[in-house]
């Protein structure tokens, strides 16, 4: 079982989050009412407005007002984009869903994959070539291969659309899955590689050894063993990939939620923010508990 | 003066470490990697605030919209020039002093107070314990490109306010290590046996603990110091950075005309990769090095 604790801690640290975040936007200058009328705006019409939106209140009460709408499933309306916020958020999720699932399966898929041949072929040449492309592909960050990788498919080979989304068919979505798969097998890789050469040190695989198994089956074993901190590391990239990847998003142009956050940050957008905020943070505490599900599952010491 | 064998000791230490470092080629590597850019950025500074400008307006090539976006090896320009007409040479070596200038006072600042909010965290009273653990789950949680970016709205887009935002953003990592070595160290026999010795709370702080946490210290520092120009050049990226000259804002200008002139974002992208894997390397090998058990 789940520890009650635990549940209690997270669910009290992500209020706290979705609090300061609340109160930062406020107190953060710039305002959005004088951004929306424009320069022109005199100074009774912002009054108006800003009546209007309920923004004249302390912050305290506005902020009474959004706990309780919240709790009825209203979180607001955008203030530039005359939308409600959960069909903005509902439309952004789409493209970000999808990148997250193709970049999770994908970069897990090689990033275990290398890691194991190199924890394998330990101290040989296989083990020093994976390591030394591995370090080399985490040294560039995503702004810098982002924009290499469209140089070579887009306008060199032709292959891809530059930095456009599209209807977001395949050939759209290769070019941002690559980007973010490179790292993020990369840093797969790596933690495979330590978590297995730690766990090939415990007692019981001389055991294994001793009763006469195969090697390969030995590695299958500690492989099982390794499964739940790898899932963890995958579930954590997963929770950030799905918070939307704004970097990506912008030199790719996605309509995800990363974009979404960020124009509303720009802009002062509250309600967006809020919005975007409260979502993440959900999203992070559901992949959390089904981790820590998925995880008991898989290895019964971690439960006691 | 001192006795002969502590000498002995001394030379075959010496050659032993000698043997580790020949051994070490990540170390090599790195090591030579960081200092080449570190003495490049040394040059670079006194140039351009001593030679060629003032202290008051450091780092500042000419612009010339004649020599827009000049390709490499043509015109005098050996690196070409970016689109303001700048030679894309003295706008990348004003890129790294700035990136390592930033880095190195951010990571300073980060650790220093991560140190002291780890040691704190496990061994100060109740109240502050829980307090200090709270701050850095909390600031930890938080999403740190969010609060970077706001952050960065308060402070206008100032040099010294982006040091700030990536202290704040950067110090938990750095106390969460602390926090776990110091409570390794306070189970260890010898701390036992300083405080059976009556050595006060801050001598056990100073000359114990703190000598203990270093190696560990230094080497993630050192790999620190790649995240912090990392994240320095996203908010850059994004327009929200705080100086003309890094390396986000050049890229990012960069992608918006890789058509015509694709060299900004593939030599500055080159230049800094080589950066951030001299400094992993560079890490990596130190604690390699560093590392009793090899």
């Amino acid at each position: 079982m789940i520890k009650q604790n635990k549940i209690l801690n997270l669910t009290f640290t992500c209020f706290l989050t979705l609090v300061a975040i609340f109160f930062l936007v406020r107190m953060a200058p710039g305002d959005p009412v004088e951004r929306l009328l424009g320069p022109e705006a005199t100074f009774e019409e912002i009054q108006n407005y800003r009546n209007d939106l309920g923004l004249n209140d302390t912050v305290l009460t506005q902020f009474k007002t959004f706990f309780l709408k919240t709790f009825k499933g209203d979180l607001g309306r955008s203030l530039f984009k005359r939308k409600d916020v959960i069909t903005l958020l509902s439309k952004h999720f789409k493209p970000t869903l999808i990148i997250a699932f193709f970049t999770i399966f994908f970069s897990s898929f090689c990033g275990i994959t290398i890691g194991l041949i190199s924890a394998v072929y330990k101290s040989k040449k296989p083990d020093h070539l994976l390591r030394f492309i591995s370090i080399f592909a985490l040294s560039f960050p995503i702004f810098s291969l982002g924009p290499i990788l469209v140089y070579i498919f887009s306008v060199k080979l032709q292959l891809f659309p530059v930095s456009e989304w599209g209807d977001g068919s395949f050939k759209y979505l290769f070019l941002p899955i690559l980007t973010l798969v490179i790292p993020l097998s990369s840093i797969l890789s790596r933690f495979t590689r330590n978590k297995f050469l730690e766990e090939m040190k415990a007692p019981w695989i001389e055991i294994l050894k001793a009763k006469g198994l195969s090697n390969f089956s030995i590695n299958l074993r500690v492989l099982k063993v390794c499964a739940p901190s790898l899932l963890n590391v995958i579930a954590i990239q997963l929770s950030v990939i799905l918070a939307g990847t704004m970097v990506t998003e912008t030199i790719f142009d996605i309509p995800g939620m990363g974009s979404l956050l960020l124009e509303a940050i720009q802009n002062r957008d509250y309600p967006v923010v809020q919005g975007v905020i409260l979502y993440s943070t959900l999203i992070y505490m559901i992949i959390y508990f089904l981790t820590d599900y998925v995880a008991q599952k898989c290895d019964p010491r971690i439960s006691s | 003066m001192w006795p002969k064998n502590v000498i002995q000791g001394l030379v075959a230490s010496m050659k032993l470490k000698k043997l580790k470092i020949k051994k070490n080629g990540e170390l090599l590597v790195g090591g030579l990697i960081c200092s080449t850019f570190f003495i490049w950025s040394i040059f670079w500074f006194i140039y351009s605030t001593i030679i060629n400008g003032s202290i008051k307006s450091p780092f500042t090539p000419k612009m010339n919209m004649k020599y827009e976006l000049i390709l490499p090896f043509q015109e005098s320009f050996f690196l070409g020039t970016d689109v303001y007409g700048r030679s894309l040479f003295q706008v990348i070596s004003s890129g790294v002093s700035y990136s390592i200038l930033i880095s190195l006072t951010v990571s300073f600042f980060a650790s220093v107070i991560g140190l002291i909010v780890g040691y704190f965290a496990v061994s100060g009273s109740n109240f502050i314990k829980r307090l200090f653990d709270f701050m850095t789950n909390f600031v930890f949680i938080l999403p740190s490109l969010l609060l970077a970016i706001l952050l960065m709205s308060f402070s206008g887009q100032s040099f010294l306010g982006l040091i700030m935002v990536l202290v704040l953003t950067g110090w938990p990592a750095y106390a969460k290590l602390a926090r776990g070595e110091t409570k390794r160290i306070m189970g260890l026999c010898y701390l036992e046996g300083a405080r059976a010795m009556g050595a006060s709370r801050l001598r056990i702080m100073l000359k114990v603990i703190f000598p203990e946490i270093l190696p560990v210290f230094i080497v993630n520092i050192i790999l620190g110091l790649s995240g912090v120009i990392i994240s320095e050049a996203t908010l850059g990226f994004l327009g929200l950075g705080g100086s003309e000259y890094s390396w986000g804002v050049l890229l990012s200008m960069g992608k918006d005309v890789l058509l015509e002139g694709p060299h900004i974002v593939i030599i500055s992208s080159m230049v800094l990769g080589l950066l951030i894997i001299g400094l992993n390397f560079f890490g990596d090998g130190l604690r390699d090095f560093l590392d009793p058990k090899n």
